[in-house]
C-alpha cells in the first residue's frame, strides 16, 4: 500500500487580512487542504524570515507567508516592508538552493475566503508534488544522531 | 612625496591640531605582505603608519565600538572607497556622525595607492556615485551565475558542503563594520532562533541570516571573506544581495549618509511579481 | 639498522590498516580547506603542507557532541546518554606540533574527571607525526620548548629521508610498536640518512613571559590594552588552537525533547563570562585577551606544570587582523627588565 505524501505547510499570516480570509473560507464551508498550520500575528511586517527558517527547521516542507493587499495594511505599512522583505529574502534561500516554489507569498483580504481556500488547495498540490524537503530535513535528522567518530 | 609621507604628514597635523584625538591607519604586520591596523594618537608616531597596495582592510569597523565617538571628539581614519560607503551607512544607520570622521582616503590601482581628495564623507559623493554607475563586480557575478545555473539540489549541496565547514568563530561577523549589533540574533537565546551549535544546520540557518542582514549594506569590502578561516566563499552570498538591492531597488549601499536603508524604505510601486 | 617506509608502499599500509579495522585520517583538501581527513590512498593526501588549517583536535574534541538526549514527559524525564563510537583510527601525517596538542589536553580532560569522550577517542587512535623539514613566518614551537621533530604525543615518528623516497620509522610507544608490527612487510631495512628538521627560530624567551606573567602586577599592565588593541573578538584564534578545550553545554530542542550538547566556546567571546544579570566580569576584549594568555603560559602552568601552547602559530597565521600569541609575547620578551 503507498500512502499519499501529506505535506506539512506552515501559513504565517497577518489577522486582519488573511486570518480573517482563512475565517471567511470557515464560516462559508469552504473546504480546502487540511495540510496547513496557521500562525496569526499582527502584520505582516511582523513576519520575520527567521519565522521561515524555524518553520524549516522543524520540518515543514513549506511555507506561506500572507497578509493585506498593499495599500490596505491597518498599519499603513507593514505589507511594502515586509514585500521588500520577501523580495530580498526569497532571491537569498534560492540563492543556497531552498526551491522557491516551497516558499510562497501572497495577498488575501478578509474578503477573499474563497482564494483562501483556492490557493491553499494549489499550493498544497504542487508541495505535494514535490514531495518532503528531505534535502533540509535531512540536517535535522544528522544532528539528532551520534557523531560518527 | 609619495603618497604614504604626505599622509603621515596629513595625520602628524591632524593629531597636533587637535582636530582629531585618533588616527586609525595601517602598520607593517608579521610578514612583509601584511599589514595591520594600528592607532595613533600622537604626532610623534606617524611613522608607523605605511600605506601601499598591501592595505586591504576595511578600517571602519573600528569606529562603532561604543563610547568611541561620545565624546564628539573627531577621528581620522584610511579608508578605500569601500570603507567610505561603510562610513555612510553608518551614518544612515545612526550609528555615528559623518562629520567625526575624518577620511584619509585612497584607493588601489595597478598595484599602487593613489590618494582620494576630500577629507569627509560627502566630499566623495562623485566618486561613489561613479561606482554605481561602474556596477557590481563582474567577477563575483561570474561565480554567482555559474551556481545559479545549477539545480536547486546542486545548489543546496554546494552550500551545504561550504557551510559544513564553518565553525562558528564568527570572524565575518566581527570583521564587518555592518554587524554591530550589541546583542547578535544568534546569541538570542529566548527564543533561540538559530541552532548555536556548528553542526550544518545550525551552520546554515547562520550563514542565510548573516547574508541576509547584510543585504543592500555590503559594501564587497571582502572584509569576512578574508578573515574566514574555513574559506567558505562569503562574498557570493554577499554579492546576490547587493545585487538583488541594485537591480530590485536601485540601491547601490553607502552611496549617501542620508540613503534610507534599503529595508526600512519602500515605494509603493516595488515589484512583486511572485506573491500570489 | 633502522627501517624505512617509502612512499610507495603507503597505499598498501592504507589497506592492510583497513582491513585491521582502523579508519585512517590524514591532512587532505577538501572545498578549499585543508584539514584530516578520512583517506582511502595515498593520493588523497595532503602531506605536503606545512600544516593543515584544521587541527586533529577536531577530532578528539568535535566542535559539537552530543550528550544526551531527553523528553520530557508528564510525570518524568526520560534521557538516554549518547556516547562516541568506538572506533579505531589512525592519524597519519599529524605535525609535531598537533600531537603535542593532544597530551598537553590530556591533563586537562584527566584531571578531576577523566572525560569519556575525549579518552575513549584517545585510546582508539594512533598518532603517526611526520617530522617538519619545512615551517613558515608563523611556526613557533621552538619557542615553547618544543621542536619540528619533538615526539610528544605521537605513537610513531616519521623522519623523511633524505632522497625523498620515504621516512625512517621510529616507533614510540607499545601502541605504536604493535601498529608497525601489521606494516612489518612493508618496512625495509635501510640506513638512509633522514632530512634535517625544519630550522624555526625562537620568538620569545618563554622564561621571561612566564614570570612576567606570574607576578600578579602585571595583571593590570597597560601591554593587554596595547596589544589587544585591534582584536576583533571573534573566535578563530581559539578554534584553531590544537589545545584550547573551552566548552559550553546547551541544550538544544524544544519544550518536549532535545539533545544536550558540548559545543566550543571561545575566550574571546563577550558572551564567555557574560552573567545573567548583565554583568560581565571580563566586559573588555583587553581582559579577554589577558585571559587567554594567562591560561595558556600561567594558569595551565600553575595547574599541570606545563604550557597550553604546542607552537603551531595558526592562531596568527589565521588571524583576521594579524594578531596572535607570538606578538603578544615577544611585547612581553621585550619589556625593560
Amino acid at each position: 500500500m503507498t500512502e499519499t505524501f501529506e505535506p506539512k505547510i506552515v501559513a504565517f499570516v497577518c489577522t486582519y487580512c488573511t486570518y480573517a480570509g482563512a475565517d471567511l473560507a470557515g464560516t462559508s464551508r469552504m473546504k480546502y487542504a487540511s495540510n496547513v498550520r496557521m500562525v496569526r500575528l499582527p502584520c505582516t511586517g511582523r513576519i520575520s524570515p527567521m519565522f521561515i527558517l524555524k518553520a524549516l527547521q522543524k520540518g515543514a516542507d513549506g511555507v506561506l507567508v500572507s497578509g493585506c493587499h498593499p495599500g490596505d495594511c491597518h498599519f499603513a505599512q507593514g505589507n511594502y516592508h515586509a514585500r521588500r522583505r520577501w523580495t530580498v529574502f526569497r532571491s537569498l534561500l534560492a540563492f543556497t538552493g531552498i526551491p522557491e516554489e516551497r516558499i510562497k507569498f501572497s495577498w488575501i483580504s478578509a474578503a477573499e475566503g474563497a482564494k483562501f481556500a483556492e490557493l491553499i488547495n494549489s499550493i498544497t498540490d504542487e508541495i505535494r508534488a514535490l514531495g518532503p524537503f528531505e534535502q533540509y530535513q535531512e540536517l535535522q535528522k544528522v544532528i539528532e544522531t551520534q557523531s560518527t567518530y | 612625496m609619495g603618497i604614504q609621507e604626505q599622509y603621515r604628514t596629513d595625520a602628524a597635523n591632524l593629531l597636533d591640531s587637535g582636530a582629531v584625538k585618533l588616527v586609525i591607519g595601517y602598520g607593517e604586520g608579521s610578514t612583509p605582505e601584511r599589514r595591520r591596523p594600528i592607532f595613533i594618537r600622537s604626532a610623534e608616531e606617524v611613522g608607523r603608519l605605511v600605506l601601499d597596495a598591501n592595505c586591504i582592510a576595511n578600517l571602519s569597523a573600528y569606529l562603532v565600538p561604543e563610547g568611541l565617538l561620545s565624546d564628539g571628539k573627531s577621528v581620522a581614519v584610511f579608508l578605500k572607497p569601500d570603507g567610505i560607503r561603510s562610513v555612510n551607512i553608518l551614518a544612515a544607520e545612526a550609528q555615528l556622525n559623518p562629520e567625526q570622521v575624518v577620511i584619509l582616503g585612497f584607493n588601489i590601482d595597478a598595484g599602487l595607492a593613489n590618494p582620494l581628495p576630500g577629507r569627509k564623507a560627502n566630499e566623495f559623493a562623485p566618486l561613489l556615485a561613479s561606482l554605481k554607475s561602474a556596477g557590481l563586480s563582474t567577477d563575483l557575478q561570474r561565480e554567482a551565475d555559474r551556481l545559479e545555473q545549477m539545480t536547486a539540489v546542486e545548489r543546496f549541496e554546494y552550500w551545504k558542503e561550504q557551510f559544513s565547514k564553518c565553525i562558528k568563530c564568527y570572524a565575518c561577523r566581527q570583521v564587518c563594520p555592518m554587524c554591530y549589533c550589541r546583542r547578535c540574533i544568534v546569541d538570542v537565546n529566548q527564543p533561540q532562533w538559530v541552532n548555536t551549535s556548528s553542526h550544518t544546520l545550525g551552520n546554515f540557518e547562520w550563514n542565510i541570516i548573516r547574508a541576509y542582514h547584510l543585504a543592500g549594506r555590503c559594501v564587497a569590502c571582502g572584509g569576512c571573506d578574508r578573515a574566514c578561516p574555513v574559506n567558505i566563499p562569503l562574498r557570493l552570498l554577499n554579492h546576490r544581495m547587493s545585487k538583488e538591492a541594485l537591480d530590485t531597488f536601485d540601491h547601490f549601499a553607502g552611496e549617501s549618509a542620508d540613503q534610507k536603508p534599503v529595508l526600512a524604505t519602500f515605494r509603493q510601486d516595488d515589484p512583486e511579481t511572485f506573491i500570489l | 639498522m633502522t627501517r624505512i617506509l617509502l612512499h610507495s608502499r603507503v597505499d598498501d599500509c592504507l589497506s592492510a590498516w583497513r582491513s585491521a579495522g582502523f579508519r585512517v585520517l590524514a591532512p587532505s583538501k577538501r572545498n578549499d580547506l585543508t584539514r584530516f581527513d578520512e583517506v582511502h590512498a595515498a593520493s588523497d593526501m595532503a602531506l605536503d603542507l606545512v600544516l593543515p588549517e584544521r587541527t586533529i583536535k577536531d577530532h578528539f574534541f568535535p566542535q559539537t557532541e552530543p550528550l544526551l538526549n531527553y523528553r520530557i514527559k508528564k510525570q518524568a524525564i526520560e534521557s538516554d546518554e549518547m556516547l562516541p563510537p568506538q572506533q579505531k583510527r589512525i592519524f597519519f601525517g599529524v605535525r609535531p606540533c598537533d600531537a603535542s596538542g593532544l597530551e598537553i589536553d590530556d591533563a586537562l580532560f584527566g584531571w578531576d574527571y577523566k572525560d569519556r569522550y575525549w579518552f575513549s577517542r584517545r585510546e582508539n587512535s594512533v598518532i603517526i607525526t611526520i617530522a617538519c623539514t619545512r615551517a613558515d613566518d608563523f611556526c613557533m614551537c621552538t619557542s615553547v620548548q618544543l621542536s619540528p621533530d619533538s615526539t610528544k604525543g605521537s605513537d610513531v615518528m616519521l623522519h623523511p629521508l633524505k632522497d625523498g623516497r620515504g621516512w625512517r620509522v621510529v616507533t614510540l610507544t607499545d601502541r605504536g610498536k604493535e601498529l608497525a608490527e601489521t606494516i612489518a612487510s612493508m618496512l625495509q631495512e635501510d640506513a638512509s640518512e633522514t632530512a634535517p628538521a625544519a630550522s624555526v627560530p625562537v620568538k620569545f624567551d618563554l622564561d621571561k613571559v612566564t614570570s612576567w606573567l606570574a607576578d600578579p602586577s602585571n595583571f593590570e599592565s597597560h601591554l593587554w590594552k596595547e596589544v589587544s588593541q585591534r582584536c576583533i573578538g571573534c573566535g578563530s584564534c581559539t578554534f584553531l588552537c590544537p589545545t584550547c578545550h573551552c566548552f559550553d553545554i546547551q541544550d538544544e530542542g524544544d519544550t518536549y525533547s532535545g539533545i544536550r550538547r558540548k559545543n566550543w566556546d571561545s575566550c574571546s567571546f563577550a558572551m564567555f563570562t557574560m552573567h545573567t544579570s548583565g554583568h560581565n566580569p571580563r566586559n573588555t576584549q583587553s581582559t579577554r585577551w589577558r585571559q587567554r594568555i594567562m591560561h595558556k603560559f600561567n594558569y595551565y602552568q600553575g595547574k599541570f606544570g606545563v604550557n597550553s601552547c604546542s607552537g603551531c602559530g595558526r592562531c596568527t597565521r589565521q588571524c583576521p587582523v594579524d594578531m596572535g600569541i607570538t606578538e603578544t609575547l615577544q611585547e612581553i620578551t621585550n619589556l625593560p627588565r
